[in-house]
């Protein structure tokens, strides 16, 4: 009995330090950030215009949104831009900080340099991207060329291929940010492992293989969901870049919601789109989350 | 069970919303140190945007117990600021409106007072665009500034050649024959920016097509006049110009175009530069060439306004202020700054060509004295759906994707099953 | 920029090891390789800075300019008396000092109870906090606007401070590198009589500096740069970030795209200053590489 009475204490006092440790940041986060989240979900089962009363829709926002062309393009294309911009980052990021992990004269300039297209204004990156990309005249389409490809893509003037463009863009702008994380957490591995592994004869792939990624699988997370998160959500790039054309072949989900929102004054339908963002992105986090637990047994 | 949940939460949420229209500071009028009224206007950008400045000047001097405090919003942006600023129960005085489809939204939301009376005793032939502001027969805005289309030359480059009363195809032959050189030296006979209204409503405006139809067979001669003359590389090609972000300023000021139809904003900017000594272009204003010959002098363009918020603190003097600016005295002051007023008169016209480095000659006055101003999109609640669709099939059909009739269909279908 | 490549390289972690295969040769290239790399990402940045010397109707030219007919250095001069760019700069500072420290204390502090303490309603609670971030601010943005507004806050540094200092980018981050630091250390911590706050002050946060490093910079630079948070918030001009005072360069029809340029290359040395203070802590913490 006493012992049961002791365990239910510890596990309340374990409760109270839990929280105690949280609560400074979860008081800021509940008020400022959770409830209008919550408030926005809810609105998805609304019609709002920002000033007259909400009123209670049900489904019709998600009724609107399936039979709308618009939201399957968006979504369309948002997945598009996942699928191309989570691989291609992470293993750019990762290369780049194995790359520059060593200690090389001047790799802190290196890495500077490297962090240098996420702080390079937008024009800037839109305007050069754009010019690198040019179908008749741009360095890219001149390569390609060169190495035989007769017919070159039009790249951000074409259809077919301005998503493309923007995911290697993007890719070009994020690898630096990323880089930052696995800098940081390359530097929890210890040397030793390696040590004993080359004693073990193991090569550097093996090396790469058997400790690396192991040991980076918590970072690894945590970029998986950042780079899922941000790609489901982009939006300024792909606004400075192509602003969702030509037509509307790059036309995203955030552009959407911000139209539907803000611009047009249809609050509730943009909130239900937004409800579709936040499954994806909870589902693939859900998804992550099992995977790392699995792991960690 | 969770039906109820999400009507707990909805109500909830409800009840934030709401409560928040009569939340944030007292409502009464604030008065500075030394008494006299404040009176807040939202603007944009008002270091950059002299007409503000110009407008408050000279309210404030007629008015010695007003003090108009700017409130400073990007332009940019400027709509979805004042749009959350609403929602969160503002209590700015007067809101200026920027564009017709904006104001359509705050005036039928209920956002604006109504001032429909005050409209009723104007002068109304004497305004440009008021008609614009008319929704269902009552007015929440009046109109300060009116900007419509013209064309404007290079006269070094266009030499004596007579624009006073050009046709399409006249202007197509002329910007031919202007182009020349390779390269970075390529001078190009014309440039038309990348907006779909250098199309779309320049068409609409003189065919009389309707933009919010869904039928836009209309536009087919203006769209292949445009794309003959970039296959005839006389304009620079629409991709190049939109990827690489080109600025119309960047061509025309440079003596890289000899033609540029544009709007009547441009003569202020063009002024001003030329007197701070950054571009030396001899330039001029001609009217907007036109489908035929003979009908006058056919153009469009959008109305700028200032509006009363319903939770303005000083409403009266926010309403002086209004019908202050669109009338006589507000229309002097801006014209004196080279801003096409809405309400002119022989008095105001004559400030406007009197400003310094104003072109004056008679193909300028014509060019100024357009016979008709259409609305650049037509208000109603389905204009900024159709105007994003229209965009959209702009940049196919411009980029090559899709042909001429291709686009038109397709923007014609996807208007009527996407909007309505 | 090529200045600052010029200057002698410092040695960063340790001294290098002698390579045993390839090497002078493959060094060569390897640096040769790195510098390619460095320039070519680079690239427009480039732009950006001959934008900055060039008269605004000479930055949008086809094909582009790289390097402008006359080099106009007054726009450095001039942005100054254009627009307060000290006040702005200020106010930025402010705000991403401010935001970065909260954000790395809260954060980290939180991050210890969802790493190390175990207590029923821990992982759903952290998904709520992932979940958040999930949401695009573009559909909350509205009623977060009311909630400040009824709190009286906008308008003021403080909305800002507030709404970006608590997110959960920060708990999220410090919560997978506290879960890379074996749980024997704590073990043996407690057993030394340490609390828990004792372990997270002595024994985790020392070790945690190359992960808190990492946050401080993105949380800096994202503050920094963040355009439509105090776009909506500020309305004041003497509270305006840098983000926003450049902005005000773009008019309704046109905009002077020369002094974007040239306030937007003033803008990133704050930030490049502190990357490259900052990288300096991604080196092995000595008391993990002890350990096992």
């Amino acid at each position: 009995m006493t012992v049961l009475t002791s365990t239910a204490r510890k596990r309340r006092r374990t409760t109270l330090i839990g929280w105690s440790f949280i609560l400074p940041n979860f008081i800021g986060f509940a008020a400022l950030t959770l409830v209008p989240v919550v408030a926005a979900l809810a609105l998805s089962f609304m019609e709002w215009d920002s000033y007259s009363s909400p009123e209670w829709v049900g489904l019709a926002n998600f009724e609107r949104m399936w039979n709308n062309a618009n939201f399957w393009v968006a979504l369309k294309n948002t997945c598009f831009y996942a699928l191309g911009h989570i691989p291609l980052t992470l293993v750019a990021a990762l290369g780049f900080a194995m790359l520059l992990n060593r200690p090389l004269r001047g790799v802190g300039l290196f890495r500077t340099a490297l962090f240098f297209p996420y702080v390079t204004s937008l024009v800037a990156v839109a305007v050069v991207w754009n010019m690198l990309f040019s179908p008749d005249l741009g360095p890219i389409n001149q390569f390609l060329r060169a190495i035989g490809i007769d017919n070159p893509p039009g790249w951000t003037t074409s259809s077919d291929w301005s998503m493309a463009a923007v995911v290697l863009t993007s890719v070009w702008r994020d690898m630096g940010y990323y880089m930052v994380l696995y800098l940081a957490g390359l530097q929890t591995i210890p040397p030793e492992l390696y040590e004993a592994a080359k004693v073990d004869g193991a090569g550097a792939w093996a090396r790469f293989r058997n400790i690396t990624l192991p040991s980076l699988r918590p970072t690894t997370f945590f970029v998986v969901i950042m780079l899922t998160i941000s790609s489901f959500k982009v939006f300024d790039l792909v606004q400075v870049m192509t602003e969702g054309g030509p037509g509307r072949s790059t036309l995203v989900l955030s552009q959407l919601i911000f139209r539907e929102g803000i611009t047009q004054g249809r609050f509730g339908y943009s909130s239900a789109i937004s409800m579709v963002l936040f499954v994806i992105v909870l589902l693939v986090t859900l998804i992550q989350f099992r995977i790392q637990q699995r792991s960690e047994r | 069970m969770t039906r109820h949940l999400m009507k707990g939460v909805a109500a909830v949420a409800a009840l934030l919303m709401v409560t928040t229209a009569c939340g944030g500071g007292s409502d009464e009028a604030r008065k500075t140190a030394d008494g006299k009224d404040i009176l807040s206007i939202s603007v944009w950008n008002y270091e950059q945007t002299p007409e503000f400045k110009a407008l408050f000047d000279a309210f404030e001097a007629d008015n010695p117990t007003i003090d108009i405090q700017p409130v400073d919003i990007l332009a940019d942006d400027y709509s979805d600021k004042v749009t959350t600023m609403l929602a969160g129960g503002d209590k700015t005085d007067v809101l200026t409106m920027k564009n017709v489809t904006d104001y359509a939204r705050y005036g039928t939301r209920g956002q604006l007072t109504d001032l429909t009376e005050t409209v009723n005793g104007l002068p109304k032939d004497s305004y440009l665009g008021l008609d614009a502001f008319d929704l269902d027969g009552k007015y929440y805005a009046l109109p300060y500034r009116q900007d419509f289309w013209v064309l404007y030359y290079n006269k070094k480059l266009v030499g004596d050649a007579d624009l006073s009363n050009l046709t399409w195809a006249e202007y197509a032959a002329l910007a031919k024959s202007k182009t020349n050189g390779d390269g970075a030296e390529k001078v190009y006979g014309s440039y038309q920016h990348v907006w779909r209204s250098v199309v779309q409503a320049i068409a609409a405006s003189q065919t009389g097509g309707d933009q919010l139809g869904g039928d836009y067979a209309w536009m087919t001669d203006q769209y292949t006049m445009t794309l003959d003359l970039e296959k005839a590389g006389a304009i620079m090609p629409w991709g190049t110009a939109n990827s690489q972000k080109v600025t119309y300023d960047s061509q025309f000021s440079t003596g890289k175009a000899a033609l540029l139809p544009m709007g009547a904003w441009y003569s202020a900017r063009l002024i001003a530069d030329k007197a701070a000594g950054k571009h030396d272009v001899d330039w001029g204003v001609a009217p907007l060439p036109q489908t035929a010959k003979g009908a006058g002098v056919k153009t469009f363009g959008s109305p700028t306004a200032f509006a009363v918020n319903k939770n303005a603190r000083n409403a009266a003097a926010a309403k002086t202020f209004v019908e202050w600016a669109s009338g006589e005295k507000g229309a002097t002051a801006v014209a004196k700054i080279g801003i096409y007023p809405s309400f002119t008169n022989d008095a105001v016209l004559a400030a406007y060509a009197g400003v310094a480095g104003m072109p004056t000659d008679d193909v300028a006055k014509k060019a100024f004295a357009p016979d008709s101003v259409m609305l650049e999109m037509p208000v109603s609640d389905k204009s900024s759906d159709v105007d994003q669709i229209l965009k959209e099939e702009h940049e196919l059909i411009m980029s090559g994707e899709k042909t001429i009739p291709d686009g038109i269909k397709e923007m014609g279908d996807r208007v009527k099953n996407e909007v309505g | 920029m090529t200045a600052l490549l010029d200057t002698p390289a410092r040695v960063t972690g340790r001294t290098p090891r002698s390579t045993s295969r390839g090497g002078t040769a493959g060094k060569v290239a390897g640096y040769t390789l790195l510098i390619v790399l460095s320039l070519a990402v680079m690239i427009p940045f480039a732009w950006m800075l001959s934008s900055s010397l060039k008269q605004n109707n000479q930055v949008f030219t086809v094909p582009i300019q790289w390097i402008p007919t006359e080099l106009r250095w007054e726009n450095y001069a001039e942005i100054w008396d254009r627009i307060p760019l000290w006040t702005y700069l200020g106010n930025s500072m402010i705000l991403s000092v401010s935001v970065t420290a909260l954000q790395v204390l809260t954060g980290s502090f939180a991050a210890y109870g969802f790493a190390k303490v175990r207590f029923p309603g821990r992982d759903a609670l952290f998904l709520a906090y992932i979940a958040t971030i999930a949401v695009p601010w573009q559909a909350y943005m509205v009623p977060q606007y009311i909630i400040m507004q009824k709190l009286g806050l906008v308008d003021t540094h403080l909305s800002l401070i507030l709404l970006q200092a608590f997110g959960a980018f920060g708990v999220f981050l410090m919560r997978q590198f506290y879960l890379t630091i074996p749980d024997e250390l704590s073990e043996a911590a407690r057993l030394d009589g340490l609390s828990e706050y004792g372990i997270w002050a002595r024994v985790i946060l020392p070790l945690s500096k190359p992960a808190l490093a990492s946050l401080a910079l993105l949380t800096f630079v994202n503050t920094w740069n963040d355009y439509m948070g105090p776009f909506i918030y500020l309305t004041s001009n003497d509270l305006w970030t840098v983000q926003i005072g450049l902005r005000a360069f773009v008019g309704l029809y046109d905009a002077e795209y020369a002094m974007i340029m040239t306030g937007s290359v003033i803008s990133v040395v704050p930030i490049l200053t502190v990357f490259l203070l900052g990288q300096r802590y991604f080196v092995r913490g000595i008391a993990t590489s002890g350990l096992k």
